[in-house]
C-alpha cells in the first residue's frame, strides 16, 4: 500500500473545505449581484475610500509585528539562556495567555482599559487623572500585541534554544565584545526564528476584526471588519469576497517578501 | 616582571559546580612555546581549566596569570589566547573565508592584509580553494581545520585545543596529531591541549599534566609519565607495557612474535590481528630451555626495586622488569603465565 493512501483524508478535508470555498469566494469576487462576470466590485475598493481601511489595517498589522518583535526578542532571548525545567513558573506565565480563548482575553482587555477600569484607577490614585483609553487605536494596537506576542516569542526562542553556545564563546573568543557577538552572531543566527515570528504576528494581525471591534468601538475600522460587515450585515458577498481576495494577495505578498529573507524556512512553523 | 619562563601561571585554582568541586586547588605553569597536554578520564576538570584560562569560566578561587599579570577577570575577547572548540563551534552562516576572517575584521584589518592572511592559512591547513564554501557543508575533518585556521590566523601568544580531534576517525586523527605538532613547532605558538588520549599526549606534547578528580596527579614531559609513574591512577592510565601485534587463531590462544601463547582471552574472531599488551613485570625471566622465548639480553637499567632490561625474542624486544639482573648478552628464557597476557581489539589501542 503506498504511503500517499494515508493523505486522502486530509486532500478530502482541501478540497472540501479550502479549494471549493476558494472558488466560491472568486466566483463571487469577479462577478455583480446578478452572476454576471464583473470588475466592478474591484474598481469600487480601489477609488472609494476602503483602500484606506486597507493600509490602515496593515500598517497597524505592522506596527503590531514591530512592537512584538522589540518586546519578544529580548524575552525569548532571556528564556533561551534560562533552564526550562528550573523555571517552570517563567515559562508558564509566557504560555498561559495562549491557553486562553482570545476573545476572554479582549474581554478582559476591554474591562482593565475602560474609563472606571483598573489602570485608570491607578492613574487617579498616582495623580495623573483618568484618561480614554477604551475606544482608541492604541487600544486596539495593545489588544492585538496582547494577543499575538507569544507568537512572536515562540518561534525566536526555539531558534535561540537550537543555536550552539558554543559560537557564541567562539565569537569571544575571537575578539568579538558583547555587542559585536550579537549583531555578528546571535542576531544573524536567529533570523530563520524572527523571520517565522513575523509571519505568525503579521498574518492575523492584518486580518484581525473582533479585537478592533471590542477595543477600538467601530472607531478603527479594518479589513477584517469591513469584510465581516459585507457577509454578515450588508449581505453583500460579491464585495466582501473581492475584499478577501486582495487581502489574500497582500498575505501571499508579504510572505514571499519574508521567504526571500530566510530562504530555506528554517524557521519552520510555530515551533 | 614575571618569571620568562612562566607564560601562563595558574595559582591555588579552585572550580566548584554547585555542589561539585570539579577543580581542587590546582597550580600549573606553562612555558613559552610549550605543548603541554592536559591529561585525564572525562570529568577529570581539563576542560574546565583549559576553559578558565580561556576566559570561559570564573575559578571559584585562585587565580590566572598571564606574563605574570592577574587576567583572571579579564573577558576573552580582550586575552591574547584562541580557543579551538571541540565540535569547532564554526559559524554556520558564514563561508569558510568569513569564518576565517572573522577575528581579523574584529581588528579592523585592511581587506588585501585579511585576504592574504587567510590565504596562508588555508594553505598551512591544506584547505586551498574552500574559501566560498559554506561552513557546515564541509566534512568533520575539513571543519576540523577550518576551525584551527580561524584560531591560529590571529596569531596568538597560545592556542587552546579542546579535545579538537575527538569526532574524527583514527587515521584522520593520527595525521591530524603530526600535522598539529608540526604547526606548533612551525609557528613557534604555546599549545594548551586536552585529550583523554594517552597516546595522543604522548605523540604530541612536550609536557603532560595527569589530571583526574579535579586535581594533577602528575606533570612532566611524555617520557618521564610514561616510565615513572607517580601513583597507581597514572600508572594505569598511562600504562608502560609491551605493545605488539598478534593473531588470535583461536579462543584462549594467541599468536605473537613467532611463538603461540596460551591466554585467558575469548570471544575475537578467527585469526583476527590483535594487540598484545604485556607488562614489564609480568615477564618471567627464566633459563633458556624452559623458557617459552628464547633471547639475548642486550640492555639493562638499575631503576632501585628492580632492573629493566630490553631483551630481544621472538624478533620483538621485549622490556622486561625483574629483580634478578642479566648481565648483558646473556641468554635467557621468556615466561608469561596466560592471565598476564592482555589481548585488545586493534582499534581500542587508541585509548577510546
Amino acid at each position: 500500500m503506498k504511503r500517499s493512501f494515508f493523505a486522502w483524508p486530509y486532500v478530502v478535508w482541501m478540497i472540501v473545505f479550502t479549494v471549493l470555498p476558494l472558488l466560491f469566494v472568486a466566483y463571487y469576487g469577479f462577478t455583480d449581484a446578478t452572476g454576471a462576470l464583473s470588475l466592478d466590485n474591484w474598481r469600487e475598493f480601489f477609488t472609494s475610500g476602503d483602500l484606506k481601511t486597507l493600509w490602515l489595517s496593515v500598517r497597524l498589522a505592522l506596527e503590531c509585528t514591530a512592537v512584538c518583535l522589540v518586546v519578544g526578542y529580548p524575552a525569548a532571548a532571556f528564556l533561551a539562556g534560562k533552564d526550562m525545567s528550573r523555571h517552570k513558573t517563567l515559562f508558564v506565565l509566557i504560555l498561559l495567555p495562549m491557553w486562553m480563548n482570545f476573545l476572554l482575553r479582549t474581554y478582559a482587555m476591554r474591562t482593565m482599559l475602560q474609563d472606571n477600569g483598573l489602570i485608570n484607577a491607578f492613574f487617579e490614585a498616582i495623580g495623573i487623572g483618568r484618561k480614554q483609553m477604551l475606544y482608541t487605536e492604541g487600544a486596539v494596537l495593545l489588544g492585538m500585541v496582547y494577543n499575538y506576542l507569544p507568537f512572536m516569542i515562540l518561534p525566536i526562542y526555539t531558534c535561540m534554544k537550537k543555536m550552539d553556545r558554543r559560537v557564541v564563546e567562539a565569537a569571544e573568543d575571537l575578539g568579538a565584545n558583547p555587542l559585536q557577538v550579537f549583531c555578528k552572531v546571535s542576531l544573524p543566527l536567529s533570523v530563520p526564528g524572527i523571520v517565522s515570528g513575523i509571519t505568525m504576528v503579521f498574518m492575523p494581525a492584518v486580518t484581525t476584526f473582533a479585537i478592533s471591534k471590542l477595543l477600538g468601538g467601530g472607531m478603527t475600522f479594518l479589513i477584517g471588519d469591513m469584510i465581516e460587515n459585507m457577509f454578515m450585515t450588508l449581505k453583500n458577498w460579491q464585495y466582501g469576497s473581492t475584499i478577501s481576495m486582495i487581502l489574500l494577495v497582500v498575505i501571499i505578498a508579504s510572505v514571499a517578501l519574508l521567504r526571500k529573507v530566510d530562504p530555506d524556512n528554517q524557521g519552520g512553523g510555530l515551533w | 616582571m614575571y618569571d620568562e619562563m612562566r607564560l601562563i601561571e595558574l595559582k591555588g585554582i579552585s572550580k566548584n559546580f554547585g555542589d561539585t568541586q570539579v577543580l581542587r586547588n590546582v597550580d600549573l605553569y606553562i612555558r613559552k612555546k610549550e605543548f603541554l597536554t592536559l591529561l585525564g578520564p572525562s570529568g577529570c576538570g581539563k576542560t574546565t581549566m583549559l576553559r578558565i584560562i580561556g576566559g570561559f569560566e570564573f575559578p571559584t578561587e585562585g587565580k590566572v596569570l598571564f606574563e605574570g599579570k592577574d587576567i583572571t577577570d579579564v573577558p576573552p575577547y580582550r586575552r591574547r589566547v584562541n580557543t579551538v572548540f571541540q565540535k569547532y563551534a564554526l559559524f554556520t552562516h558564514m563561508n569558510v573565508f568569513d569564518n576565517i576572517a572573522f577575528g581579523l575584521k574584529l581588528k579592523k584589518m585592511g581587506k588585501q592584509e585579511i585576504a592574504r592572511r587567510v590565504g596562508r592559512m588555508l594553505e598551512l591547513v591544506n584547505m586551498e580553494g574552500y574559501e566560498k564554501r559554506w561552513a557546515d557543508s564541509l566534512s568533520g575533518g575539513q571543519q576540523q581545520r577550518i576551525a584551527i585556521a580561524r584560531a591560529l590566523v590571529n596569531e596568538p601568544e597560545v592556542l587552546l585545543l579542546d579535545e579538537p580531534l575527538g569526532a574524527l576517525d583514527l587515521k584522520l586523527r593520527k595525521n591530524m596529531q603530526l600535522e598539529l605538532k608540526a604547526m606548533q613547532q612551525e609557528l613557534g605558538i604555546t599549545f594548551i591541549y586536552v585529550t583523554h588520549d594517552q597516546e595522543e599526549a604522548l605523540t604530541m606534547s612536550d609536557t603532560i599534566a595527569v589530571m583526574s578528580g579535579g586535581r594533577i596527579h602528575q606533570i612532566g614531559d611524555p617520557k618521564k609519565i610514561y616510565d615513572e609513574p607517580k601513583n597507581a591512577f597514572v600508572a594505569d592510565f598511562i600504562g608502560e607495557s609491551n605493545i605488539l601485534p598478534g593473531v588470535m587463531p583461536e579462543d584462549d590462544v594467541v599468536e605473537m612474535a613467532g611463538q603461540k601463547f596460551p591466554c585467558v582471552d575469548e570471544g575475537f574472531d578467527k585469526n583476527e590481528e590483535v594487540d598484545v599488551v604485556v607488562r614489564p613485570e609480568d615477564i618471567m625471566v627464566v633459563g633458556q630451555d624452559v623458557g617459552m622465548l628464547a633471547g639475548t639480553v642486550e640492555s639493562v637499567i638499575f631503576k632501585g626495586v628492580h632492573y629493566e632490561m630490553m631483551i630481544l625474542a621472538g624478533g620483538y624486544r621485549w622490556k622486561v622488569h625483574s629483580t634478578a639482573m642479566q648481565p648483558v648478552g646473556s641468554e635467557v628464557g621468556l615466561s608469561i603465565v596466560p592471565f598476564n597476557i592482555h589481548i585488545m581489539h586493534r582499534e581500542a589501542v587508541s585509548g577510546k
